[in-house]
């Protein structure tokens, strides 16, 4: 037998405190732990919500004479620069926007993503209307709501700007809404 | 509380699980040196959380592996936290895993009944190593790519398969998407999945088993720890003192003194006569929770701690992105593979034969003598045999690890290398942020894009055989990648060409005739040289047509003394007219001149370089006077023959950018 070996066994102190220190300690270390990777990983997961908003962007699209004088509305693509995380394309589409001219010198912008969920609006058969397929939503030519269409708002009205406008060139400034809500909300 | 307590206990038997894995019975009491199983476990989760946060983050494929870990490391928030915590985890993991390893092998816990553990346990050793393996290359950095190039070209040595398995590996004859989604899918989907089976056979084992009690209950083997602990930090700091000129001053301090406590602690021990207290303590059995556990919990903040430390000390290296065509010789395999490195350069593992036996059949050896270890131990002997085997393998280990990195450190190539991969790497780094963005075909396009970059490569290689780019402190002509130029200077050296200090130099005989310049050519005898003898330009001259010819260059470097000294540049174009210099009698000057030495309207500018390096015999330039001034691009000779030019547009475009300071700069 080990010489050295006390004649007594040592209870330094109360097993009881010992213990609960223990699984104090434990528990305490084990949290901390475990929160520095997942904390640093639910930090990256949740980085969307601290990026920009999409912002708005203000692009010439036509200038009056290209649109046709009887009102009927033209589909326009929003070709632009987007940036996608990590990568810039320069000239990609990002959406379109219907121009109407109404008389002479006025026109109107609509955003072709409907107002309900997103899909695109198209003109219909008959060229009266603006209609999305989807669920089955029509808008008349000043894209009110009409029949029984399901979307909560008319079509987005986007603002032209009026100086450029007098001097024959459309500008469009380009937002997106949110979809599925009666007021129109910037995202 | 207890309520649904009880209604989950019921339904799931959660409780007894918990209860069946925390009151496990520790005979012989908690220690310390039972940690590194949990500390393993530990890592192995925080490799599997972040790597799941890391997987949303990452995108696998050759155009865009690279970029979205530069994402994750320069912009998303916390992101470089999260990949260094993974990075480096994977790094000390295999320190626990050897300590695990050499924890087992010296309390002879693979005796029977517990030979299948080991065998898993050695099992899960190669399993992590394929995935440090493999989820090296997935940065596709410069450094990844071409260190693991060489880890797949060796699975092509093997007999018979090896070139099918080499295709099957990297999903093709050549690296490339298909190489990352294979890589990928082994780093994030199979090996892990396997790792997590066999650690729950592990486990399901050990507990089956029962720890394996430490025997050292004798003063000697309570020792052997500590000193086990003192040749460890004694080695650390050896280590750190082989590399001292490359670190600060603590890392060599903090392991000496660790190493001197522990011997005093020997000593102190040796001299009292008293064990540690694993010999103290009465035999009495503990609890795995808490008693345990506790030790492990402390242990395993230790290493995280450790880890972190190393995130931010050290960071983690993104490399410039992979490139197919520029070689990275530096490129190294993670440290625990160096050992393997170093050998295969070593005289027996030459030739074909040699890469074989050092690439596959020596570490196939040494991996089955790991496997035999539970039925060599069988006797006592065998016991120490192992224990022996297990650190001469270490020993020798460390020595090659060693000698692999003092070798590189003291290698002048190896260190250029570095030098110019970490360059490259800020230069990327910095086109990015010059761009506001990544272009969609990859981070690469920006390099190739960037004269900065591609202009001393394309320099050298096709310009340097006759013209100089500067010269070094001895007076060296240099090839414009900062070389000494191989054959003797035959043309001009083309270092500010167009500035006014360059101009001013062409206007001075000796330099004109010297081999700096137009020595080593026909023009040395030209009718320039004759003017220019005859003249004696004064200072004051030569300033004034330096200025003027220059402004014509438009160089973005001179473009404040440009716009500054009108009265000067004017008086040089005025000079250029008259007819004691009368430089328009053979040179057109703004539109306007002779034609028979070369066009100087908008000379040097950007335009006239390109046209210049195009086609320099045209009538425009040197027409019939040229020297050997090759066409770069493709041009029609005065007979009407297509001569083709050695270059394309861009190539040229970007020498000439570079040569007149024309990129994105800070
Ligand atoms: S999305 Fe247009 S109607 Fe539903």
């Amino acid at each position: 037998m080990n010489k050295s070996l006390p004649s007594e066994p040592i209870e330094p102190d109360d097993p009881e405190r010992r213990q609960f220190l223990e699984k104090t300690v434990s528990i305490v270390l084990g949290g901390a732990m475990v929160s520095v990777p997942v904390g640093a990983g639910i930090a990256t997961l949740l980085a969307p919500l601290s990026s920009d908003k999409g912002g708005s962007l203000k692009i010439r699209l036509a200038s009056i004479e290209d649109l046709p004088s009887d009102g009927t509305p033209k589909l326009y693509q929003i070709v632009a620069e987007k940036k996608d995380a990590w990568t810039k394309y320069p000239n990609k589409p990002i959406g379109s926007v219907f121009l109407r001219r109404i008389g002479e010198s006025k026109v109107v912008a609509f955003s072709s993503s409907c107002p309900h969920a997103g899909c695109s609006v198209d003109i219909d058969s008959d060229g009266s209307a603006f209609f999305c397929p989807c669920h089955a939503s029509s808008f008349d030519f000043d894209g009110i709501t009409q029949g029984k269409s399901v979307s909560p708002r008319g079509l987005d009205a986007l603002e032209v700007d009026p100086d450029l406008l007098v001097k024959g060139e459309v500008w469009v400034t380009f937002v997106k809404f949110k979809a599925g809500v009666a007021d129109k909300v910037e995202v | 509380m207890k309520g649904l307590f009880s209604w989950l206990e019921n339904r799931t038997g959660i409780g007894a699980l918990a209860k069946e894995a925390l009151f496990e019975r520790v005979p012989g009491g908690a220690r310390w040196r039972y940690v590194w199983g949990s500390t393993l476990t530990f890592a192995i989760m925080v490799q599997f959380i972040t790597g799941v946060f890391l997987w949303m983050a990452y995108s696998p494929s050759a155009s865009t592996a690279w970029e979205s870990v530069y994402y994750i490391q320069n912009e998303l928030t916390f992101g470089w936290i999260l990949r260094g915590i993974h990075h480096w985890t994977a790094q000390i993991m295999v320190v626990l895993l050897v300590l695990h390893l050499v924890q087992v092998v010296i309390d002879s816990a693979y005796r029977a009944p517990r030979e299948f553990n080991f065998w898993f346990g050695v099992i899960l050793l190669f399993i992590t190593l394929a995935t440090s393996l493999t989820g090296y290359l997935l940065p596709w950095d410069q450094k990844g790519f071409w260190a693991t190039k060489v880890a797949t070209n060796l699975a092509g040595v093997v007999p018979i398969i090896g070139d099918d398995l080499q295709r099957v590996v990297i999903g093709g004859a050549d690296y490339g998407h298909h190489t990352l989604t294979r890589f990928f899918a082994l780093h994030a989907g199979i090996l892990p999945a396997a790792l997590i089976a066999l650690i729950g056979v592990h486990i399901y084992l050990f507990r089956r088993h029962g720890i394996t009690e430490a025997k050292p209950a004798t003063r000697v083997g309570a020792l052997y720890y500590w000193y086990l602990l003192a040749v460890g930090s004694a080695g650390l700091a050896v280590v750190a003192y082989l590399f001292k000129d490359s670190n600060p001053p603590w890392v060599l301090w903090v392991p000496s003194l660790l190493a001197a406590g522990v011997l005093v602690r020997i000593v102190f021990l040796h001299l009292h006569g008293k064990d540690d207290n694993s010999a103290r303590r009465p035999k009495r059995d503990g609890m795995f929770w808490p008693d345990q556990i506790f030790r492990d919990a402390i242990v395993c903040f230790a290493v995280l701690g450790a880890v972190l430390f190393f995130v931010f000390w050290k960071g983690t290296e993104l490399t410039s992105p992979a490139d197919p065509s520029q070689p990275y010789n530096a490129a190294r395999p993670d440290w625990y593979f160096m050992p393997l490195f170093l050998m295969l350069k070593f005289e027996p593992f030459q030739g074909e034969f040699g890469l074989v036996l050092g690439a596959i059949i020596v570490p196939g050896v040494l991996s089955s003598m790991l496997f035999m270890m539970p039925l060599i131990g069988l006797k006592k002997v065998g016991h120490w045999v192992n224990v022996v085997l297990l650190y001469v393998l270490i020993g020798g280990f460390v020595v090659l690890t060693v000698m692999a990195f003092k070798k590189d450190s003291s290698d002048p190539a190896y260190i250029a290398d570095v030098t110019k991969a970490h360059e490259q790497a800020e230069r990327v780094n910095e086109l990015i942020e010059f761009n506001d963005g990544i272009p969609p075909e990859g981070a690469l396009s920006l390099l190739y894009s960037d004269p900065l970059t591609q202009g001393p490569r394309l320099f050298a290689t096709n310009c340097s055989t006759c013209h100089a780019y500067g010269y070094d402190d001895d007076g060296n002509a240099l090839d414009g990648a900062n070389k000494k130029l191989i054959d003797k200077q035959s043309a001009p050296d083309l270092k500010g060409v167009g500035s006014r200090e360059w101009i001013s130099k062409v206007l001075t005989v000796d330099h004109y005739q010297s081999s700096k310049f137009f020595g080593n050519t026909n023009f040395k005898k030209g009718k320039m040289l004759e003017f220019l003898v005859d003249t004696e330009l004064e200072e004051e001259d030569v300033t004034g047509l330096a200025a003027a010819l220059s402004s014509e260059a438009k160089l973005k470097s001179q473009s404040d003394i440009d716009n500054n000294d009108t009265k000067l540049i004017a008086n040089g174009f005025e000079w250029m007219g008259e007819d004691e210099l009368a430089c328009v009698d053979c040179h057109k000057i703004k539109g306007e001149g002779g034609k028979k030495g070369p066009d100087l309207t908008a000379y040097m500018s950007r335009q006239w370089l390109v046209d210049f390096i195009g086609n320099s015999s045209h009538e425009r330039f040197y027409g019939d006077d040229n020297d050997r001034m090759p066409n770069f691009l493709d041009a029609v000779s005065a007979e009407g023959e297509i001569k083709q030019g050695k270059l394309d547009q861009k190539s040229v475009e970007l020498i000439v950018d570079w040569l007149r300071g024309e990129y994105a700069d800070k």
